[in-house]
């Protein structure tokens, strides 16, 4: 299909960061992402999921030209990210978790008037505006207080209604319920739902490390690992090829650490990932069938571990990340190199 | 061995003070630019003198304006420091919150952060003097420097200036981060009253009075007289005062300011803290 | 719908100018909300500026030295508004993160830094007018301004390349960080030094002078003070018109280049990955 029919494509994305002050050869760059092929359609919200470091947010700073690629092309709303971004900066607008935005001194209509004005909206409409998405988001109540006398949350909040306001036509979330409590985090993902579903025109593209965000809201999600894409499909479908399999999560107490290995050599077992928690070791299972649980039993009793609990459940995203890269998100992050991103 | 909270906290931030200070760029743009900045401030000085005196600087005159500016540069940048820590840790870092969470005691950290300052202020004027002796013929040698002195009054000075600059950082936690800077500012004040680029029997009698009252008076009197003892003779501010006599009003006058320092940073800290200005981002 | 969509989106010359004043608004707020900046940008400047007359009393300078350190001083104002209220800003402007957001809103820039400059322009111009009229009254200054038009003239000008040459250096903190800032501190005493701020700057050797005249303020300050001072013209490096037609075209050449510069710096500084490095 061609650019025109997508508001976010990429072809053959990569992106390379040279470390500085690194002292060995091999380590002088950190290749960020690698032959990042996405397409996403009008009207669609699409999930970026994967650990910290995974590159989500290099992604994001490409699509919204703010960082250039260095290999392959980055297309919003069929403009060239690197060759048009004053264009692209015309429909799009993002909102990063965790970070502030605005001036401290000024309150929260004046901080999103002023962005308002960087975009061309006249005062009338942008107050408008302002009023009706600070009612939404609930801090219509607050909108003459100034912002460094909100707390995380509502600067957060207001955050959120600055990415909003400017009316983009592909919208770019980076973690947005950062720093929100869960009432917050359940608002904004209901309003973002809603935003995208009233205008097919509209795009959303939402980075999250939180499985459950990706799986409630998103149309489709992207697993993203390592800078690379390693499965890109709707929610359902990205489970549905594990409902084959039999998921399980075993909690033990052994009195010397689990040989992994073990376990995964025993017959029948997809996959296995182990954590410490409080009081023993958590290990998700995915297996070829129930059948051979009795084996992975065995193994575990030989090496002296007592179980203390076992339940087997349906499969989640991160069940899907655990299966595409044998390890949990946690893992993943727990060996993470250090990203210059971060 | 275990170090008592306020060593700690003055040890850790001279050694962060430097790291911030001195390694922002390579030791080449580093070299130049600690080269470049004080020779520019005292040539402004040389020029200004230069046009009028169509370029005679053998003159007592000249030798009392060239000590004075370069050792003036310990004032702001001292003073400047220790206040513009507040900005920098609470704005731009984002630590000033972290630190006053942590055992450390915040004034005696201040102070570490003002004496890295010294330490690289230190090199500006060492760099300022040598050209001043080389180029424009400033009467210094090291056979005639009275050590003693400098180095005492340099000892009380670092002191003296460190806690004006508790003070300005107390006033700084109650304010915006200004473009201009009230250590800056304040030290262009001292610049006017305290006999720095002319003596100040120049000024009306009421500002002499305040520049009696302020403690850096004595301490570039005291660095100049510990230089070039002979020139600092030529000028009547305090030709009746004898050296260990300036010494004592300069030690007495910073235990004056050290006491105002210590109050002043303790009510303003304690309203910083009522009005939770402590994390605050001023910036605009 | 929950929020319509925006009827008149606003481009072209008029985003230019709602840009302006959308980024000029937190200075104005922000100079009426805190009061301080009368005492320490208005008020303790005065100070410096008596200083250095008093060295020229002390030497035994003639006395229109001491009206050339009042203008030199209240000009001072704008380059430190230049320098700390412009190009330096866009540092904490990164820092802070509210760069990254200027960068991909469609407003230019140049607009945004100009909101800054002109946000802090009011300060700057207060400075300077209590510089000029404190410092005038406590040192008996006295002007002889022989034309007002020209006079203003060459203010305007030298505002225009000015700012222009501020937003030109404002392009390199797209691309550093602190080494930025330091790069921008380190200019402060050098500019005073070569664009005679305290004296005239026919006291270099000519090409000395004339390399210094790159900067707007030299040939700015040189003018206005043949303007209003009696032995002005006597102590000029250029005659007034010439360093006029200077100034127009270092007005055009910086603006242009200011342009060309944040361009250029914003395409090396995405490739380099720099424009949201907060490294510190």
């Amino acid at each position: 299909m061609s650019a025109l029919q997508y508001s976010i494509e990429t072809r053959n994305l990569g992106r390379i960061y040279k470390i500085r002050g690194a002292k060995k050869e091999e380590s002088k760059t950190l290749v960020a992402l690698k032959d990042i092929n996405l397409s996403v359609k009008p009207g669609e919200l699409f999930g970026l999921l994967g650990p910290n470091g995974a590159g989500k947010t290099t992604l994001i700073k490409i699509l919204t030209t703010l960082l250039s690629p260095s290999s392959g092309t980055a297309f919003v709303a069929g403009l060239d990210a690197e060759k048009e971004p004053g264009k692209v900066r015309q429909v799009i607008n993002m909102v990063s978790g965790g970070e502030s935005s605005g001036y401290g001194l000024l309150t929260v209509r004046e901080n999103l008037w002023m962005f308002a004005q960087f975009y061309g909206i006249p005062t009338d409409e942008a107050n408008t505006r302002i009023k009706k998405l600070l009612e939404i988001v609930g801090l219509a109540d607050r909108m003459n207080t100034r912002s460094s006398d909100l707390s995380t949350g509502l600067r957060q909040k207001m955050n959120i209604v600055r990415g909003f306001l400017t009316d983009p036509r592909v919208l770019f979330l980076d973690e947005p319920t950062l720093g929100l409590d869960v009432g917050a985090s359940r608002d904004v993902r209901h309003f973002v739902r809603q935003w995208v579903d009233e205008d097919p025109t509209r795009t959303l593209l939402l980075t999250t490390h939180y499985m459950v965000e990706a799986d409630e809201m998103c149309d489709r999600v992207a697993i993203i690992n390592q800078g690379k894409v390693l499965a890109c499909d709707t929610p359902a479908a990205l489970k549905q090829q594990l409902q084959k399999n039999a998921l399980f999560e075993i909690k033990v107490d052994s009195p010397i650490p689990l040989d992994k290995d073990t376990i995964i050599k025993t017959v029948g077992v997809q996959n296995c990932s182990i954590t410490e928690v409080d009081g023993g070791s958590q290990i998700e299972l995915n297996l070829a069938e129930e059948a051979h649980l009795a084996n992975v039993i065995v193994n575990l009793t030989a090496q002296n571990a007592r179980i203390l609990s076992l339940q087997k459940h349906e499969p989640t995203l991160e069940d899907v990340f655990v299966k595409l890269t044998g390890l949990s998100m946690e893992e993943v992050e727990n060996v993470a190199d250090d990203d210059p991103t971060n | 061995m275990l170090k008592s909270t306020s060593m700690r906290s003055f040890l850790t931030s001279t050694w962060l003070g430097w790291q911030i200070e001195s390694n922002w760029a390579d030791p080449f743009l580093f070299l130049v630019y600690s080269i470049v900045k004080p020779l520019a401030g005292a040539g402004i000085i040389v020029v200004m003198y230069g046009v009028i005196s169509k370029g005679n600087f053998d003159t007592p005159l000249f030798t009392y304006i060239y000590i004075g500016n370069a050792f003036y540069q310990y004032v702001a940048m001292v003073m400047t420091g220790v206040s513009w820590a507040i900005i920098d840790d609470r704005e731009h870092y984002k630590t000033l919150k972290y630190i006053y969470t942590a055992p450390v005691s915040v004034p005696w950290y201040l102070l570490g952060r003002g004496v890295s300052r010294f330490l690289i202020a230190t090199f500006s004027v060492i760099v300022t003097l040598v050209f001043g002796a080389v180029f424009l013929h400033i009467p210094i040698q090291i056979s005639t420097i009275d050590w003693t002195l400098l180095i005492v009054s340099m000892i009380v000075g670092v002191i003296m200036l460190s806690l004006i600059g508790v003070l300005l950082a107390g006033i700084t936690l109650l304010t915006v981060k200004q473009s201009f800077f009230i250590g800056d500012v304040v030290a262009g004040v001292f610049f006017l009253f305290c006999g720095v680029i002319f003596p100040i029997e120049l000024l009306p009698p009421v500002m002499q009075t305040i520049g009696k009252l302020l403690p850096v008076t004595y301490w570039i009197e005291l660095v100049r007289r510990a230089m070039v003892g002979s020139v600092a003779e030529a000028f009547p501010t305090f030709i009746n005062v004898s050296d260990s006599q300036l010494l004592l009003i300069l030690t007495g006058l910073t235990i004056i300011y050290g006491i105002i320092s210590i109050i002043v940073w303790r009510v303003c800290d304690h309203r910083a803290r009522e009005e939770g200005l402590i994390d605050w981002t001023s910036n605009y | 719908m929950m929020i319509q969509p925006i009827k008149d989106r606003l481009a072209g010359w008029r985003l230019f100018l709602m840009s302006i004043r959308g980024r000029s608004y937190p200075r104005i707020i922000g100079m009426q909300r805190d009061v301080t900046w009368l005492i320490f940008d208005v008020l303790m400047p005065i100070g410096t500026v008596a200083a250095y007359v008093l060295i020229y009393q002390a030497v035994g300078a003639p006395s229109e030295y001491i009206g050339f350190v009042v203008v030199g001083g209240a000009m001072m104002a704008y380059w430190l508004n230049v320098l700390w209220g412009m190009s330096s800003q866009l540092y904490w402007e990164k820092e802070t993160g509210n760069l990254a957001l200027y960068i991909i809103a469609p407003a230019p820039m140049m607009s945004i830094l100009l909101g800054m400059a002109i946000g802090g322009i009011f300060a700057s111009s207060l400075r300077a007018l209590g510089v000029i009229i404190i410092a005038s009254w406590i040192f008996h200054v006295s002007y002889a301004v022989t034309s007002f038009w020209l006079l203003f003239l060459v203010f305007l000008l030298t505002m225009a390349a000015l700012y222009g040459l501020g937003m030109m250096t404002s392009s390199i903190f797209l691309l550093l960080n602190r080494e930025a800032w330091h790069i921008a501190n380190l200019a402060q005493e050098p500019v005073y030094l070569a664009s005679g701020f305290y004296f005239p700057i026919k006291s270099f050797p000519f090409w000395i002078a004339a390399g210094a005249s790159l900067i707007p303020l030299t040939l700015g300050l040189d003018a206005m003070r043949q303007l209003v001072f009696p032995s002005g013209s006597s102590l000029g490096f250029l005659s007034v018109q010439v360093e006029v037609f200077l100034l127009v075209v270092l007005s055009v050449v910086f603006i242009a280049g200011a342009k060309w510069m944040l361009d250029y710096m914003e395409r090396l500084a995405r490739r380099e990955g720099r424009l949201t490095d907060t490294r510190k």
